[in-house]
């Protein structure tokens, strides 16, 4: 039976299919959560692209190597594997010792349908800009703000994954966008957005 | 409520944009992470290397016609045995089963077949 990214087989039930040697199961996991991992991580690491590749593979290895003892209902495959992420970029945060100044060819690639040569330079420049504010983020506020916004958790989801309680998880993603809000004000010109003079 | 730096709509517009495109992992990074899978992943049941069978002997064969090996020495015993008694004279046997030489006559009346006159 072959599965897809989007089949209805849940995450879970590939883990079990893949240590029952489904080869199916192993490249629909990989579909399937490869990309949530690398995105995650790159967006931790500052857009560092080598690094997230680096943890998303680690966060896989340790996937495959514990797919044999999976206890079905105790945790979604998608928690462990931002968890396990989480730990992976924090170790090489502190290995390296210093934030990643980031280059603007570090900037994800724009999806087909955007707007023309001006304005894919505006959503870069917008979108190098937030990476840079997220990553003056202390850690924890940082990984609260990309799960809730950029990953699309929900905040009991979150919560599982920092391993802390909901209502920390409202507080640290409250702080972490008034930070990143202060970040980006004295860069509104940068981002193509027009003073106001709402902000101060 | 309103934010220090800038208005929450934007900031909440710049963050759904970037949600709206992810960093993409390279078809390098899927091909190493599905081999790392392939290369751990536990062999199916079913394509597990059985075992072959070891073919039985001709001996084992014939055995498992008589009913297999216990059968076959219960048999081998009483061929042997009935080889024995034939082979033995009776003074033998009595000797070796402790009986005595006197034989039981079993047809008393019948003498009268083997006498002659």
């Amino acid at each position: 039976m072959a599965f897809d990214a989007s089949g209805d087989t849940s995450d879970e039930a590939l883990m079990v299919l893949y240590a029952n040697g489904d080869r199916y199961a192993a490249l629909a996991l990989t579909q399937r959560i490869t990309p949530r991992v690398l995105a995650y991580a790159s967006r931790l690491l500052g857009g560092d692209r080598a690094e997230a590749e680096d943890v998303a593979q680690e966060t896989m290895l340790r996937l495959w190597k514990v797919a044999p003892n999976w206890r079905q209902g105790e945790t979604k495959v998608t928690t462990w594997a931002y968890r396990v992420a989480t730990n992976l970029c924090i170790d090489r945060q502190r290995a390296r010792g210093r934030k990643r100044q980031l280059a603007l060819e570090d900037a994800p690639e724009i999806a087909d349908g955007a707007p023309g040569a001006e304005g894919q330079l505006i959503d870069r420049g917008r979108l190098v800009a937030l990476e840079a504010a997220l990553a003056e983020l202390p850690d924890r506020q940082r990984q609260a703000v990309v799960l809730r916004h950029l990953e699309g958790m929900t905040n009991p989801e979150i919560a599982a994954i920092m391993e802390i309680g909901v209502e920390a998880v409202e507080i640290l993603t409250a702080r972490g966008k008034r930070a990143l809000s202060a970040i980006l004000a004295g860069r509104k010109e940068a981002l193509g957005y027009e003073d106001d003079g709402h902000a101060g | 409520m309103r934010m220090t730096g800038m208005q929450d709509d934007d900031l909440d517009r710049l963050l759904a944009e970037a949600a709206k495109h992810p960093p993409v992992p390279s078809a390098a990074l899927m091909e190493r992470v599905l081999a790392d899978g392939l290369a751990l992943q536990p062999a199916a049941p079913g394509l597990r290397p059985a075992v072959a069978p070891s073919r039985p002997g001709l001996l084992s064969r014939l055995a498992a016609v008589f009913g297999g090996p216990p059968a076959l020495a219960g048999l081998g015993t009483a061929a042997v045995f009935g080889l024995a008694l034939g082979y033995l004279s009776p003074s033998t046997l009595d000797y070796l089963t402790g009986a005595t030489a006197e034989a039981a006559e079993f047809f008393p009346e019948a003498d009268f077949l083997t006498t002659e006159g």
